[in-house]
């Protein structure tokens, strides 16, 4: 055991930042879904700079593309970096066109980034499936979830199957890498959230000082360590279905408290689109959606714990 | 990072857990229901314990000077873990090996060493806490018990609430206000009391969480040796927190809660209740409940294991774990129903165990205080 980073992740965490402070953040967010747009850009950057590579890499492996997508996300970056840096390569075993979306045949209507996507991998209950997607094979729909989506144009039974048992392994890998997205989402949120109620006085006070929010933050830190930390030891152990479907679970749920609660101590402030708590804020929702939604991860993580 | 234990740890946990399955009598599981602090479990585990020196696992995190083999916190938390998970056959000696004997480490004199080390470390010195005063809970900084010295003695006056398995105890880890002038933090010290000095009187409450949990301690002219102040006079602050840094994460409960889970999973399948999606998924939040607990209480260990000074990361498990126990033991409630009326019930054994979590070693409350201000940097009224 030992929770400290390595030489090599420390290194990998900072030459991501280093990108991420060019090519993401807030502003760019904003910028971005006023035009509903995906960041090719960001996403080109990361691929060219080897990051999109270190889950099959040899010297690294899913844990450190953890802390990737986890990186990524924090800074607000626009791109389905969970897809294509752990789902792809964890179900594949190969690297896959990206961008990369993720879909269920169960709830197929809308799919986040499909619109932009080159590929998408669909769960189809025991099997997995695999579509090449082009310009036009979805269509954009409207949403406020600083994220793009659209509605495929074709069926999702269709493309190539990957075989039976490949759809509980898109799954875990799947798991894995919306907690690792929410885990950076949640630091975001929060990280705004408590610089807010440290400046925004009432009552001739900071508002932070009151205890009726204190323990509530205080709530929340515990709640994204535990995201972060459950994320962490479910890549170290590839994504083991026990491991990611625990780390879901409690990530979906934790991202449900953290968007009521940070929305909540930004007041009116935190609803505006002159405010950043938005860029992290509401992505979580369409986490909190995925892979059959916050009820199927504990359900996933007892069958396979207790065996029924 | 490292998520995996070594072929190492894996081999000491396999020995640990052979050595407790010969040693645990057959009714042991009918004995732990009375807790740590029950006559039975006491004198339980003193036996137990001597042996578990005897093996050298008692204080094996221990400086080898002071009985134990340097090893890693890695593995002291390894023996919390399977201990917590068979119901604590140490009894009370958790508390001596997990805080006690570390802060004498930090704070003792020589003589303090010497005298109190070897004793927890042969599983012979039996420590309970005295913290809370009927005046002072959370506040704990409010208390009034007062220590003045006169000559070779502080004379000691007050008393102490709430005192957990004082009855099988050698020793008191007294916190008293040596200053009479001052108040708050300043002024107060810390003696290692032992509890069958004159003047010392006993009062159980009873309590609807089991037997022995609760005590008064009244103090009345009590003489102890100046000597026993651990720590620098009116300073004990500092050495207070030390312990509770040590204290609060020091009880794997997390285990428990794990045992417990996979116990009530076995039992919700008996009853055909655990094929039901809704239940399925209730027992999925717990166990994420217990593992997001153990690795936060692992952070904690991480910290010590390099050697870095005690964080808030130990409220934060703290708080974890009392949502760990809350969700299982109200999940054994509602899968046991009705039967989890009788006294004794499997459910009913657990509920009770753990329905003080958010009170026992610091209140939820003050973990949170602490979590926001030392970790959030949030402001002060």
């Amino acid at each position: 055991m030992d929770f400290e980073w390595s030489e090599d992740q420390r290194e990998i965490v900072g030459a991501v930042e280093q990108l991420l402070a060019e090519h993401a953040g807030p502003a760019r967010a904003i910028a971005l879904d006023a035009e509903d747009a995906y960041d090719h850009e960001l996403e080109q950057a990361l691929d060219e700079a080897g990051f999109l590579d270190v889950a099959l890499a040899e010297e690294t492996g899913f844990l450190e593309a953890a802390l990737v997508v986890e990186a990524v996300a924090r800074a607000a970056g626009v791109a389905s970096i969970g897809a294509s840096a752990i789902v792809a390569p964890g179900l594949l075993g190969e690297r896959a066109e990206g961008p990369v979306a993720l879909a269920r045949v169960e709830d197929a209507a809308v799919v986040p980034i499909a619109a932009h996507a080159r590929t998408l991998l669909v769960d189809a209950g025991d099997e997995a499936r695999r579509i090449p997607l082009a310009s036009g094979d979805a269509e954009p729909v409207r949403s406020g979830f600083m994220i793009p989506v659209a509605r495929p144009r074709m069926e999702l039974t269709g493309g190539e199957s990957l075989g039976p048992g490949s759809g509980a392994r898109l799954r875990r890998y799947w798991q894995l890498a919306l907690a690792a997205e929410a885990s950076g989402l949640m630091a975001g949120a929060l990280d705004v959230t408590v610089e807010y109620v440290k400046q925004r006085r009432q009552f001739k006070r900071p508002i932070g000082s009151f205890q009726a929010i204190q323990h509530r933050l205080a709530i929340c830190q515990a709640g994204v360590q535990s995201v972060h930390w459950l994320m962490l030891e479910a890549a170290a152990w590839d994504a083991a279905d026990e491991r990611a479907a625990l780390a879901a679970t409690r990530a979906a749920t934790v991202a449900q408290q953290v968007f009521i609660e940070t929305h909540q101590m930004t007041g009116a402030m935190g609803f505006t689109r002159e405010h950043d708590l938005h860029v992290w804020s509401m992505r979580l929702q369409p986490l909190i959606a995925a892979c059959g939604g916050p009820a199927a991860h504990p359900r996933a993580a007892a069958q396979a714990r207790w065996g029924v | 990072m490292e998520f995996a234990w070594s072929p190492e740890d894996l081999a000491f946990r396999e020995d640990l857990r052979a050595f407790i399955e010969a040693e645990l009598p057959a009714d042991w599981e009918e004995i732990s229901k009375g807790g740590p602090g029950s006559d039975a479990q006491a004198a339980f585990s003193r036996r137990f314990c001597a042996k578990l020196a005897e093996k050298g696992w008692l204080t094996q995190h221990w400086p080898v000077e002071f009985g134990g083999q340097g090893a890693s916190p890695w593995r002291h938390a390894i023996v919390g873990e399977e201990m917590w998970s068979r119901g604590e056959p140490r009894g009370q000696q958790y508390m001596a090996v997990n805080w006690v004997g570390p802060t004498i480490l930090q704070y003792g004199t020589e003589a303090q060493k010497e005298r109190h080390l070897p004793l927890i470390s042969s599983g012979n010195g039996m420590w309970c806490q005295g913290f809370s005063e009927p005046e002072a809970g959370s506040d704990l900084a409010s208390l009034r018990t007062l220590a003045v010295r006169d000559g070779e003695d502080y004379v000691v006056n007050g008393s102490k609430i709430w005192t957990s398995y004082v009855a099988h105890a050698d020793y008191c880890f007294l916190v008293v206000r040596t200053d009479p002038a001052s108040d708050g933090r300043r002024g107060i010290s810390v003696l290692l009391c032992p509890v069958d000095l004159p003047g010392i009187e006993l009062r159980e409450i009873p309590a609807v969480i089991g037997d022995r949990y609760f005590h008064e301690v009244f103090f009345r002219d009590v003489r102890v040796p100046a000597t026993s102040r651990l720590g620098p006079e009116h300073e004990g602050w500092a050495v207070v927190t030390y312990a509770l840094s040590y204290e609060r994460v020091g009880a794997a409960r997390y285990a428990r809660a794990a045992l417990a889970l996979d116990q009530l999973a076995e039992e919700a399948k008996r009853r055909g209740s655990l094929g039901d999606p809704a239940i399925q998924e209730r027992f999925g939040r717990a166990l994420a409940a217990v593992e997001a607990a153990r690795l936060l209480t692992y952070k904690v260990i991480d910290v010590r294991a390099h050697g870095q000074p005690p964080t808030a990361d130990t409220s934060l498990a703290r708080v974890a774990q009392t949502d760990a126990e809350r969700s299982v033991a109200n999940l054994g409630m509602e899968i046991y129903g009705a039967d989890a009326l009788a006294y004794g019930s499997w459910a009913e054994v657990y509920f009770r165990m753990v329905m003080w979590s958010g009170v026992a070693v610091g209140t939820t409350e003050v973990n949170l205080n602490l979590v926001a201000s030392r970790m959030l940097g949030l402001p002060r009224e």
